[in-house]
């Protein structure tokens, strides 16, 4: 590419964005809905999973074995497996999404059981709470820094590989990475990249705020 | 002018999985299989040697002195946020305005940010927990500074060091295909050639290509990683009762 037209082509070229408001708010929206589908089924079955390994305590290696495992399927390779399977469709994206977050979510949620005291456990046995009652209104609540910070940490890896879902189709903010590199005009490409980069840091903080909502003792803990 | 020339691979649209992922003329030759490969473990490996010569001192010498705890808190939760795909699609106009191609720059960078953090964190917890007694008795026993660090905190921590190697080294090996999207090519193009050409045996094959790597390399590195013990620590860890 010559210099010329290296120099007709800025990093950013703020009347595209203007121009092009549209395009951007759809590719913002698109990303926002993989993330938020994906981050949801991930939790789900994280839940399941946790639930499993919580109660029957020998199929907790296996099952972060087997999350870990998923986590280490390169995520290109993961889209492309299941592309022949269901196409170029949302599904082929959320699925490699949802399993990316498994291991962060069950690790963090076992790392929070565990990390309730013995002796809180026997007071509420002692006060007569059912066990489902106990792991409800005790152990959960005492879990729960610990699965909001997992939830963060899913949250925000998801938003940066939802851009490396747009190779199949989907959307989103990659897709104007990958429109902006396909013209070589950088405008989309910076905004793109730009704009996952804050979504991840705004969703960071929005889930950091609810968790310091649902846990008000926690603060109080920390400032008395 | 078009800069973005998608190669277009000599291989057939009804190639059959088995056929491409055994077919020896697929192997061989100008963007072969094994020209991909090479791209794609030259740009690892270069990634991985980096991040280590580079994370291994500052690591060591930070948890030796005792300062930069703050650093890990930090680094845990940055390490899973790296958005490779934005990084290197931000440095993508940077290097191509300094002349500097599509290529390996952008991804390079973008894959060294992400090998980085684990083989930071897992130097410094290793060297951080190594038994204060046994860093003492050292002393005591007139080993000098450099001694204590090498021969004792460094060599007790290895195997955590090199954990942290490998988990950097699968991820990059893992992550690198996206360069095949970013103008480049290395193994990850079989997919994308068959996203574009929609022929789903070339994109299966690309994809299990892809996690065969990644999977050999952590095969790999584990091997690594017992045989790169010294013999003092893996007569330690190994279970007394054998």
């Amino acid at each position: 590419m010559s210099v010329v037209a290296q120099a007709a082509n800025p990093i950013i070229r703020w009347e595209w964005i203007v121009d092009e408001w549209d395009q951007i708010q759809e590719a913002l929206i698109q990303h926002l809905e993989l993330t938020i589908l994906s981050v949801s089924l991930g939790a789900l079955v994280a839940a399941l999973l946790s639930a499993v390994a919580l109660r029957f305590r020998p199929m907790a290696t296996p099952i972060t074995g087997f999350t870990g495992f998923l986590y280490t399927i390169p995520s290109v390779a993961l889209f492309g497996l299941l592309v022949p399977y269901f196409g170029l469709t949302r599904t082929t994206a959320v699925l490699p999404l949802a399993a990316y977050t498994l291991l962060i979510l069950v690790t963090n949620t076992l790392a929070g059981f565990d990390a309730v005291p013995a002796s809180v456990r026997d007071a509420a046995d002692g006060m007569g709470l059912t066990p489902t009652q106990r792991v409800i209104k005790v152990e959960l609540p005492l879990a729960l820094p610990y699965i909001i910070a997992g939830l963060r940490i899913a949250v925000v890896s998801t938003v940066g590989l939802v851009t490396v879902a747009s190779i199949i189709g989907q959307g989103g903010l990659g897709r104007l990475i990958l429109d902006g590199l396909r013209r070589t005009f950088w405008t989309p490409m910076t905004i793109g990249a730009t704009l996952s980069i804050v979504l991840a840091l705004v969703l960071d903080g929005v889930i950091y705020l609810i968790g310091r909502a649902a846990t008000p003792w926690a603060q109080r803990a920390r400032t008395t | 002018m078009t800069v973005v020339v998608f190669a277009q691979a000599a291989i057939p649209r009804d190639i059959g999985l088995f056929e491409f992922l055994f077919g020896a003329e697929y192997w061989t030759g100008a963007g072969g299989i094994l020209t991909s490969l090479w791209d794609t473990v030259v740009l690892c490996a270069a990634v991985v040697v980096v991040a280590t010569v580079v994370a291994v001192p500052l690591a060591t010498a930070l948890a030796h002195h005792g300062r930069g705890e703050l650093s890990v808190t930090w680094i845990v939760t940055l390490s899973r946020a790296i958005p490779t795909f934005a990084v290197a699609g931000l440095l993508v106009p940077i290097s191509l305005r300094r002349g500097l191609g599509f290529e390996p720059w952008p991804i390079f960078i973008a894959l060294l940010l992400l090998a980085l953090p684990p083989i930071y964190l897992n130097t410094y917890t290793a060297v951080k927990d190594v038994d204060r007694g046994v860093v003492d008795a050292a002393r005591a026993m007139g080993f000098s500074e450099r001694h204590v660090l090498f021969r004792v905190e460094m060599a007790l921590g290895t195997a955590v060091i090199l954990a942290g190697v490998r988990v950097a080294a699968v991820q990059v090996v893992a992550t690198e295909p996206i360069r095949a999207f970013l103008g480049g090519d290395g193994l990850g193009r079989y997919v994308r050639d068959g996203l574009g050409q929609n022929n789903d045996n070339l994109l299966l094959g690309g994809a299990i290509l892809v996690a065969a790597l990644a999977a050999l390399t952590g095969v790999m590195f584990g091997l690594a990683q017992r045989l790169a013990l010294p013999a003092g620590v893996r007569r330690l860890a190994r279970p007394r009762t054998r």
